[in-house]
């Protein structure tokens, strides 16, 4: 969200769902139950190769990355978002690769210090 | 009346209306019973009024179907019947929807600038 | 007057809703009259821009509480820019009354336009079989305003607002069926605002060693992604030094457009 603290600082705002922070908490519970429960169900049917436990893992990462976020309407927007992911999983439209993408598993880390920077070659 | 000569409107989904003055009648009165609950001076209800009361005193002039068709020049009169269902459940909404209160909001001064 | 003002690239004839009745004449009178003229002009029809005017003016008198200014285009189109409060009744109106009976969307869409309060202009093109005219209703949101669907109204309006939320990410309230439509599942970000980076953010290819395709981030340097834009061709020549927006008041009766 490029203007995510607009919502807090004008008076009235349309909500998109949840009128005070605490039903848009309600909200994420609610959806974070959803993929917790759906973890199984997942790995059966898309037969990847990652325990029930690893995924829950990335469900709660995937949560946490997003804790800062307290303007009720990027909360809401996130759910929703969340909310499609989750309904593209259960009725099988993704296929596996698009759940392994959570993984980043190919990726190689970014040079971080000058010494490895300058290994690479060129500095983005 | 009409059934007799016309089997078809020739338009998909539209069936050869049986007693079209008589449904009109009923629409139009209800429109206009439904204009007498919106306040006077609304343009809504001046038009829809002005509207309506030309069609309706057509309708109840003329007896023949075909030439009150060429009349109000508004296409088949089954079309005129859908015109005026649409415009009563219109009416009705408008009830709800009170649009001829002021503008609710001034947009941002420069949202309609263009070229930015 | 106005065919001067034509031929130097923009009329428009803005009818505030709910203004004093002052006189139309004056208003006209406001035009500038700059005795320039060129030889491939767009040839002017009066008449349907005077049809186009009145109806704007119908529509602005029955709907003030909505609509916020009617304007008509230097390409003889008429443009309503209404407030967002206002997309369902003023579409269900365009639709269900007599002298409108805009039955048909033709197009719905957006513009992004980042340095506005409220980037997102919503844009609906409708058309009349009935009158054979067209009309363009436009509104205004931001990344977390909700739009009201307008499916209710117009039924071709599910793909398309599908396609607005999947460019753009506007949301729209009470949409049937509100997912992505042109993106690929797992796609992150709305690709048609401006500040999406050109290039994209990951980029896709096949490994050999899972036996899958993989999305890793773009390399690609930030000098890149940067563009000049003041091009030596002007993109937008007619915008050069608009000429005062023409203004007709409201109030004056006129017979219906239509």
């Amino acid at each position: 969200m490029a203007v995510a603290g607009k919502g807090a600082v004008s008076a009235a705002v349309k909500p998109i769902f949840s009128r005070d922070l605490g039903e848009a908490k309600r909200r994420v519970r609610e959806l974070y139950r959803a993929w917790y429960r759906e973890v199984p169900n997942t790995v059966h049917l898309y037969q990847l190769d990652i325990t029930v436990k690893q995924g829950r893992n990335k469900v709660r990462e995937m949560f946490l990355k997003n804790a800062h976020v307290t303007d009720p309407r990027v909360i809401d927007m996130l759910v929703i978002k969340g909310k499609m992911d989750l309904q593209e999983t259960i009725q099988v439209w993704k296929q596996r690769t698009h759940i392994m993408r959570y993984f980043h598993e190919t990726e190689t880390p970014r040079p971080k210090d000058f010494l490895s920077k300058f290994y690479a070659g060129h500095d983005p | 009346m009409a059934g007799a000569l016309r089997k078809t409107t020739g338009l998909v989904g539209l069936a050869v209306a049986e007693n079209p003055h008589e449904r009109l009648r009923i629409l139009y009165t209800k429109i206009l019973g439904v204009l007498q609950n919106i306040p006077k001076d609304a343009a809504y209800r001046k038009y829809t009024e002005q509207i309506v009361n030309q069609r309706f005193n057509l309708v109840q002039t003329e007896t023949d179907v075909q030439k009150l068709q060429d009349k109000l020049n508004s296409g088949h009169i089954e079309e005129v019947i859908v015109q005026a269902e649409n415009e009563l459940s219109l009416a009705r909404k408008m009830l709800q929807w009170k649009p001829w209160e002021p503008l609710i909001e001034e947009p941002p001064s420069d949202q309609w600038r263009w070229p930015v | 007057m106005l065919v001067v003002a034509a031929a130097r690239g923009l009329v428009r004839a803005a009818l505030r809703a709910g203004a004093g009745p002052a006189a139309a004449a004056q208003a006209r009178l406001a035009g500038t009259s700059t005795a320039e003229t060129r030889p491939t002009v767009r040839p002017k029809n009066e008449v349907e821009q005077k049809q186009l005017c009145a109806f704007g003016e119908y529509m602005a008198e029955i709907l003030p509480k909505y609509i916020q200014q009617a304007q008509v285009t230097c390409f003889n189109e008429l443009e309503l820019l209404i407030h967002p409060d206002g997309i369902i009744p003023v579409l269900t109106f365009l639709r269900d009354h007599t002298n409108a009976q805009f039955k048909s969307l033709a197009d719905l869409t957006a513009v992004d336009v980042p340095s506005r309060q409220y980037r997102f202009e919503i844009v609906y093109n409708l058309l009349s079989l009935r009158f054979n005219s067209r009309i363009r209703v436009k509104t205004y949101t931001d990344e977390l305003t909700p739009v009201d669907s307008a499916v209710s109204v117009h039924k071709a309006a599910n793909w398309y607002e599908r396609e607005v939320w999947d460019m753009y990410g506007v949301f729209f309230a009470n949409h049937p069926d509100l997912r992505r439509i042109l993106t690929d599942y797992g796609f992150e970000g709305h690709p048609f605002r401006k500040d999406f980076p050109l290039s994209g953010y990951v980029e896709v290819r096949y490994d050999d060693e899972v036996k899958r395709v993989v999305a890793e981030p773009v390399e690609l340097s930030q000098e890149f992604r940067k563009f000049d834009l003041n091009s030596p061709w002007e993109a937008f020549p007619a915008y050069r030094a608009a000429p005062e927006p023409l203004k007709i008041e409201a109030g004056a009766k006129k017979e219906d457009a239509k």
